[in-house]
């Protein structure tokens, strides 16, 4: 469906990433991760055909509806909820009366809100609004960057539920994400962008971001003690670490809902770590020998 | 494409009349160009028709700036451009939906700027008015492909006004020269040639500006950011 070949992209002399080169099939799920910076939301542009790439090629297949939930909700805030929805169904060519677009709104649960501007909206509701605006379309490739920021609980879970429906109408989903304990048990790839290059595309159990130290099973729930008695500095590692153990619940067959209670700190530690991540195999297999789901499979 | 570029214009016009502060803000400047160029006459004196029309134009043109700015100014507010772009419509119907209420607010504010220049230039209508009407028509549209050709050109640019103007003028000129010629005409002003050969200046120019608008509008609109 998508396919990227040596892609790379620079802004002047500074190169974001380089050699990127991956390919997407249908009925999948991707998760896309990184530091700040990195240049996740960059690749996802690329991607969605928005920035063409500096070098590479990326490839999409023909007939394909893009649907792309970025930083910026595409919303007009002097229309309403069913005026925006009406402006998005005209501009993308859809044939959905009135009662359809209420039915989109009803799924996100906006109903009741759709004669209110969009300029009065919070960020959850207005991301809900997106969302009804994208899954409209019914994209058979789904680009998502950060979409959970500035969601409550709810909303989180309704996205969630979205991604996996995505899936199983055999769409494909990439999804950035800071939240790897939230969000890596829906994948079934991860890819790691870092030092300018894709330095892991493998299972999301078999990542570890730089610093995660031994991950037992049990590390989501042990870790804040231990790292309470440990180094302080050291909390970015134990974050790290409960990152991946996080990922191997996840992996374990764990639905999202049950990795979601240690999602915040979890979340917090992997942001931090990513941001200087390394997917060092051969340090991290060399030295832990009880790395979750048999380690890391880095590509750099 | 024509169902984007109902919609855009519809939503366009919608957003910028319910608010208003556009147009009113367009209007109040082109207003106050005729009044500030009235008061350079002395009492009892009347301004020529060449130069009413070349004030009234001017009007037009400030007021066509303020316009598009406002009207491209509509999608940066969440980044809908992006969302645009992902549309399966050709891109060229932003442009043409954009042009169109651009063209309808523009028409809207000389509705205003025609009688008031009227009064405050000392005119009267007394020349050849379906060919003035033409020669609005003509100036009009080619006024709006070009306007909106560079309003997205100078979307997102910090000194957008001041590109928008810079860009525009020089390339309107033929433009202006044939709507205050034939304006002229229709204000009283005697003309030898008659406002033929302006009116097809001016639709040469308008042909001209369209098919620029269709060819380089993607390029424009579509660019890295």
């Amino acid at each position: 469906m998508l396919q990227l070949v040596r892609v790379a992209k620079t802004y002047g002399v500074k190169v974001i990433f380089k050699d990127v080169s991956c390919a997407f099939a249908p009925g999948s799920v991707s998760l896309l991760v990184g530091g700040n910076g990195a240049g996740k939301s960059t690749l996802m542009r690329v991607m969605a055909g928005l920035s063409r790439p500096s070098a590479g090629e990326a490839r999409l297949a023909e007939h394909v509806r893009v649907g792309y939930l970025g930083h910026a909700t595409f919303l007009y805030p002097g229309l309403t909820a069913l005026e925006n929805l009406a402006f998005w169904r005209d501009a993308c060519g859809l044939a959905f009366s009135r009662k359809d677009l209420m039915a989109a709104l009803e799924r996100v649960g906006l109903e009741a809100h759709a004669q209110e501007r969009a300029g009065v909206f919070s960020r959850g509701m207005a991301q809900r609004l997106n969302l009804a605006r994208i899954l409209m379309q019914e994209p058979n490739l789904l680009l998502l960057d950060e979409p959970g920021t500035g969601l409550d609980a709810s909303s989180l879970a309704l996205l969630r539920r979205e991604v996996m429906e995505a899936r199983s109408r055999e769409a494909c989903v990439i999804l950035i994400s800071h939240d790897l304990a939230g969000d890596a048990p829906l994948a079934d790839r991860l890819l790691a962008l870092d030092g300018r290059r894709l330095a892991y595309d493998g299972p999301p159990a078999g990542y570890r971001p730089m610093g995660a130290t031994a991950a037992p099973e049990n590390a989501t729930d042990a870790a804040p003690d231990s790292a309470q008695g440990s180094a302080p500095d050291n909390t970015a590692d134990n974050g790290a670490a409960k990152a991946a153990a996080a990922l191997a619940h996840g992996a374990s067959g764990n639905p999202p809902d049950s990795a979601h209670e240690g999602r915040h700190e979890c979340g917090q530690a992997s942001r931090h770590e990513c941001g200087q991540a390394k997917a060092r195999s051969g340090e991290h297999s060399g030295t832990d020998g009880d790395t979750p789901q048999g380690g890391p499979q880095c590509c750099a | 494409m024509l169902r984007l570029t109902l919609a855009m214009a519809r939503k366009d016009l919608s957003l910028t009349l319910s608010r208003g502060s556009g147009l009113v803000q367009a209007l109040l400047l082109g207003l106050l160009l005729l009044f500030v160029f009235s008061l350079s006459q002395g009492v009892g004196e009347r301004m020529t028709p060449q130069s009413a029309a070349a004030v009234f134009w001017l009007s037009s043109a400030f007021c066509q700036v303020l316009i598009f700015n406002q009207l491209y100014a509509l999608e940066e507010a969440n980044n809908s451009r992006l969302g645009l772009l992902l549309c399966p419509a050709p891109i060229q119907a932003v442009w043409l939906g954009k042009g169109c209420a651009g063209l309808i607010l523009l028409l809207l504010a000389q509705i205003v700027f025609l009688p008031a220049g009227v009064i405050f230039l000392g005119q009267e209508l007394s020349g050849p008015l379906p060919q003035g009407l033409a020669a609005l028509a003509l100036t009009d549209v080619g006024m709006c492909a070009m306007g909106s050709l560079l309003g997205a050109l100078a979307q997102g640019q910090a000194a957008r006004e001041s590109l928008l103007s810079i860009v525009l003028f020089p390339l309107l000129t033929p433009l202006l020269l044939a709507g205050i010629s034939v304006g002229a005409q229709a204000l009283g002003a005697p003309s030898a040639d008659g406002p033929g050969i302006w009116l097809g200046v001016a639709a040469a120019f308008d042909a001209v500006f369209l098919g620029a608008g269709l060819l380089l509008f993607g390029h424009i609109y579509a660019g890295d950011e």
